[in-house]
């Protein structure tokens, strides 16, 4: 059977696996501080009550969470922004047929991802700073 | 090569092949027809349908609330219109709208001849209609269930009557139906486009049926697993939101709208998707910020998933949870403005043609970004404590709808009509109807923002006259009934006959993208030759593309062994890799669906041996359709084909290469998330519940599932095995392990069943018990369907379907085992370790 054909899907996966990997990530960095910010303030607050030594804690806890997001968030963005390589030819259009284009289109689809990402995670952090009890 | 002229002869020996291959079936072998374009048709029709159905609903509703103190409905009459009204318009007509148009489109924009598993949309296409015309009927009945779309426990437990069973296991069969056309849309994204077109050339479209089908994805089987424990609770008792019992009613809410947000963006993500494809072709140039819009769709995508709670802001869950949920659902106006804010550039830089597809964009704008204000306004809890349940929120809610869904919705009737039919529709009708539209929803709507201010509750059947809601009510019944003459308008025009007016023009509109190389009059290939595409408007972009498609120089331009067939690309470069022969005509499909109908239907009478009867035909009908037509081996010397332009393309692909894989890929997905639900449901109650697990109550027996855990991963490691000394080209170790694998699954499912069953376990008595069977029956189910795959590889096998060259089923069936794999092993630890160690 032709070989070839048959890896070629594999070969191009692999190539860009970097930043197929890069697209998926700020939004998943997203999702999982979301869910780990309303997981813990559940638990804390259906298992522990009102205690405000506990919500303190959870609030700190939250808050540097929400830094080490930011920052993994910011990284990925930091990374894209690379590989879209924007200042070399000013290209955000990517209409062509070459390997670059789809190259830097990924590369510029997750820096937009990564910064809508990152508005998120500032959103839903919120709440953590200015909210002291469950109720 | 593609300059030099291809042989008149030849030519026309490709196009008669072309023609017998793709040949429509005649009479009442017409319904066994699988191809996108008449699937399509149907679905849209039938969805049109069922919108109609809800509308008339509507109406009656509205009639109801004309006057104070009216007598036109009952209580209950009014409840079941209501609840059949919000039903029907999201689940038999908004979801599988889209799906409808995205199958009868998607290959089109992908110069593909069809997608790639016609007989799964078939069955998909049945199943929806069967399910739609059982659960709209109830309504004629007096059955219809009557606790709202979203069938709050303890009033949907509760309700008398079959009318939550009906929804339950009607609605979770459409939505099966769902994620099947999902799968195939996905699929056909990732692999049937054509040569050349990278993913950064992909018409705007394709984008968003990927996200949305991603999106159906992740949202519907939370709401399955749903429906699988309120109807184990509704069957059996078991006390899933029974409070009394250590049950909860916020589960319910929870997994229902982690459903239900995402919903309204399933519904308005493809509209906008219409738009990005109308608004280029009225300014007539590319669209402004195409990497914009895919990020901006692909960022709602996820932001709509953190949305649910906004919809529970009155349920009493902490405030802080709640602050999480308000800031998340702000966010997602960002990513919903730019994709706006893209189109109104484009529409600024180009010069711009008020077609009619146009004004109904136009109009949809102006709807909904009033309604996305009151939405912001609605998503502030404090605003929402006020608002919640008047009518500010039917109104807030039509807004989005109308404005998102079904304005644009109407643009892409006009705009795609002749490509669909060849024809066009009345341009004079089509204005006539825009206004009835627009000014008639605005009458009806309109006032509902003050009606709901003033205190006018939803869903009550009737009121006083002392409040002073009379005459705005009044106003609401006259608009709706504008709103009516509209869609009465439309549909005369959609349907009349059309036998003697003149065909449209190939491209009427002077458009950009693939779909307008359609021949005119109708040929059923898709493509007369699949194109190389090398830019996101070829038909502007590439010169002398269209004449050249139609000469037959690009690829497949023949049918030599009157087979169809399309190509296969790699996901990201859209390199051919392979050239799939897809299936035709056949009557399997309905047959499995009308089968399957009867699995879901029977139970709603609580009749369990037909249903159970109507399950096993239903498997064995699939399982003949996938081995007589899934992964054939070619024959020896026509195994590679010559597609033209001198690529030789292999006629069978096995693993990432294939598109089988894809799809089973995918399914495994959905099929994970709804797993996962199940555990966030043991989760949940032992945050809500002080009494999870109940003291001193039994577990299950952890020395039975271990061996179970154990015997199950051995049968996943068994067939994962197989797999490779197949490949290998040892068949006789194959054989063996193809034998072991069923065994050590059976044996494993057994323990895994005793390790509850024997325990004293009673899942009537609390939800403890009955969350523990919940999660075991689920895999059990799942270990279940994988015996029987893994027999049919060994039948392939036996029988040669299976050879060392050729394992596609291997491959899709091992993929299926990792999921289970884990399924199994995460199973265990729930029921076996979690409640231990809490
Ligand atoms: C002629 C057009 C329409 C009219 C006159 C209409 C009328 C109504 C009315 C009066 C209600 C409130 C029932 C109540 O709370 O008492 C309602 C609810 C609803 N409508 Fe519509 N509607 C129309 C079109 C649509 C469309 C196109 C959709 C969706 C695509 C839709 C989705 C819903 C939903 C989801 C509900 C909530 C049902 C519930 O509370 O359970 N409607 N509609
Ligand atoms: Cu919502």
């Amino acid at each position: 059977m032709a070989k070839t054909e048959q890896d070629e899907e594999r070969r191009t996966l692999s190539e860009e696996a970097d930043s197929l990997w890069m697209i998926t990530f700020a939004g998943s960095i997203w999702a999982v501080h979301f869910v780990v910010c309303y997981g813990a303030t559940a638990a804390v607050c259906a298992k522990l009550g009102g205690d405000a030594a506990a919500i303190m804690t959870l609030r700190l806890a939250l808050g540097g969470f929400t830094l080490l997001a930011l920052a993994g968030i910011a990284f990925v963005g930091w990374r894209s922004w690379v590989q879209w390589d924007f200042l070399n030819d000013w290209n955000y259009e990517h209409a062509l047929a070459g390997k670059e284009h789809r190259h830097e289109f990924l590369g510029h689809a997750s820096f937009l991802l990564s910064i809508i990402s990152f508005i998120g995670v500032i959103y839903v952090s919120l709440p953590v700073l200015v909210l002291e009890t469950c109720q | 090569m593609l300059a030099a002229p291809v042989d008149k002869e030849a030519r026309d020996r490709g196009a008669e092949q072309l023609r017998e291959t793709w040949k429509t079936p005649k009479g009442f072998r017409y319904c066994t027809a699988v191809n996108n374009s008449e699937i399509g048709k149907w679905y849209a029709l039938s969805a049109f349908f069922f919108m109609m159905c809800a509308g008339v609903l509507g109406l009656l509703i509205r009639v109801q609330l004309a006057v104070p103190d009216n007598d036109f409905l009952s209580a209950d009459r009014f409840n079941q219109f209501f609840t059949m009204h919000g039903s029907a318009m999201m689940f038999l007509f908004a979801v599988p709208m889209f799906e409808a148009i995205s199958i009868l489109l998607l290959p089109g924009f992908l110069g593909a001849r069809d997608m790639p598993f016609p007989r799964l949309s078939a069955y998909g296409f049945w199943c929806f209609l069967i399910g739609g015309i059982f659960v709209m009927s109830s309504v004629l009945f007096g059955v219809a269930p009557n606790s709202g779309w979203f069938m709050y426990p303890p009033l949907a437990t509760e309700a008398e009557g079959m009318g939550s069973d009906i929804w339950l296991l009607g609605l979770s069969f459409i939505e099966v139906a769902s994620i099947a056309a999902a799968v195939e849309l996905i699929v056909g994204v990732l692999k049937c486009r054509p040569p050349g077109m990278r993913i950064n050339l992909m018409p705007l479209y394709a984008w968003y049926v990927l996200v949305v089908g991603g999106m159906i994805l992740f949202a519907f089987p939370p709401l399955i697993a749903g429906d699988f424990l309120f109807e184990l609770q509704r069957s059996f008792d078991w006390p899933f939101f029974d409070p009394e019992r250590g049950g909860d009613p916020m589960l319910w809410q929870h997994l229902f709208w982690i459903f239900g947000h995402p919903e309204v963006y399933i519904i308005f993500l493809p509209s906008i998707a219409i738009a990005a494809m109308v608004v280029p072709t009225a300014a007539q140039r590319p669209i402004v910020g195409y990497s914009w819009i895919v990020l901006s769709a692909v960022g709602t995508g996820f932001l709509s998933f953190g949305l649910w709670v906004h919809h529970m802001f009155t349920t009493g869950l902490p405030s802080m949870s709640l602050g999480f949920f308000s800031a998340a659902s702000e966010a997602v106006v960002i990513p919903t403005g730019i994709q706006l804010f893209a189109f109104v550039a484009t529409l600024m830089v180009g010069r711009v043609k008020m077609s009619l597809p146009m004004l109904f964009i136009s109009g949809a704008l102006a709807i909904f970004t009033a309604g996305g204000l009151t939405g912001v306004m609605v998503a502030l809890a404090p605003f929402d404590w006020q608002a919640h349940d008047t009518y500010f929120v039917v109104a807030h809610l039509h807004y989005t709808l109308f404005g998102g869904m079904v304005f644009p919705l109407m643009a892409g009737v006009y705009y795609f009509f002749p490509f669909i039919t060849k024809k066009t529709l009345s341009k004079r009708a089509g204005r006539i109807v825009f206004w009835l539209l627009f000014v008639g929803f605005n009458v009806t709507f309109l006032p509902m923002h003050l009606t709901g201010l003033m205190g006018m509750p939803r869903r009550v059947y009737t009121y006083p006259s002392v409040m002073g809601w009379d005459l705005l009510n009044l106003i609401s019944s006259v608009g709706a009934f504008i709103v009516a003459a509209g869609f009465v308008v439309f549909a005369i025009d959609l349907l009349r006959p059309r036998g003697r007016q003149p065909f449209a023009p190939r491209n009427p509109w002077n458009a950009g993208t693939l779909e307008w190389s359609h021949d005119v009059p109708e040929e059923n290939w898709g493509v007369r030759s699949v194109p190389y595409i090398t830019s996101r408007y070829p038909l502007w972009e590439q010169e002398n593309l269209v004449e050249r498609m139609d000469e037959g120089r690009f690829y497949l331009p023949d049918a030599p062994e009157l087979k169809r067939e399309t190509l296969v690309t790699t996901v990201l470069d859209a390199k051919p890799i392979q050239c799939l022969r897809v299936t035709g005509p056949t009557w399997i499909t309905i047959v499995a669906a009308v089968f399957t109908g009867g699995a879901f239907i029977f139970p709603t009478f609580h009749w369990y041996p037909p249903a159970i009867f109507c399950g096993g035909v239903a498997i064995a009908s699939v399982i003949y359709w996938l081995w007589t037509a899934t992964s054939q081996i070619p024959e020896k010397g026509k195994d590679v084909r010559d597609a033209g332009l001198s690529l030789k393309l292999p006629v069978y692909a096995s693993g990432p290469a294939s598109v089988g894989w894809w799809g089973v890929w995918i399914t495994m997905l959905g099929d994970a998330t709804a797993f996962a639900s199940l555990v966030f449901g043991f989760v949940f109650y032992w945050t809500a519940k002080p009494d999870f697990p109940p003291a001193g109550t039994e577990h299950a027996m952890l020395s039975y599932l271990a061996l179970g855990v154990a015997a199950l991963v051995a049968s996943w490691a068994s067939i994962y095995r197989a797999r490779i000394v197949n490949h290998q080209g040892k068949v006789a170790t194959t054989r063996t392990l193809l034998v072991a694998a069923p065994l050590l699954a059976i044996a494993g499912s057994g323990l895994f069943y005793l390790s509850v069953a024997n325990a004293d376990l009673d899942p009537t008595r609390h939800v403890y018990p009955a969350i523990v069977w919940a999660v075991m029956i689920w895999t059990i189910v799942h270990t279940g369907g994988g015996v029987i795959m893994q027999c049919y590889c060994l039948a392939g096998a036996v029988f040669g379907k299976v050879t060392p060259e050729h394992d596609a089923d291997l491959w899709n069936v091992t993929l299926y085992w990792h999921f289970v794999c884990l399924t199994v092993v995460v199973a265990g630890l729930t029921i076996g370790l979690m409640p231990r160690v809490m």
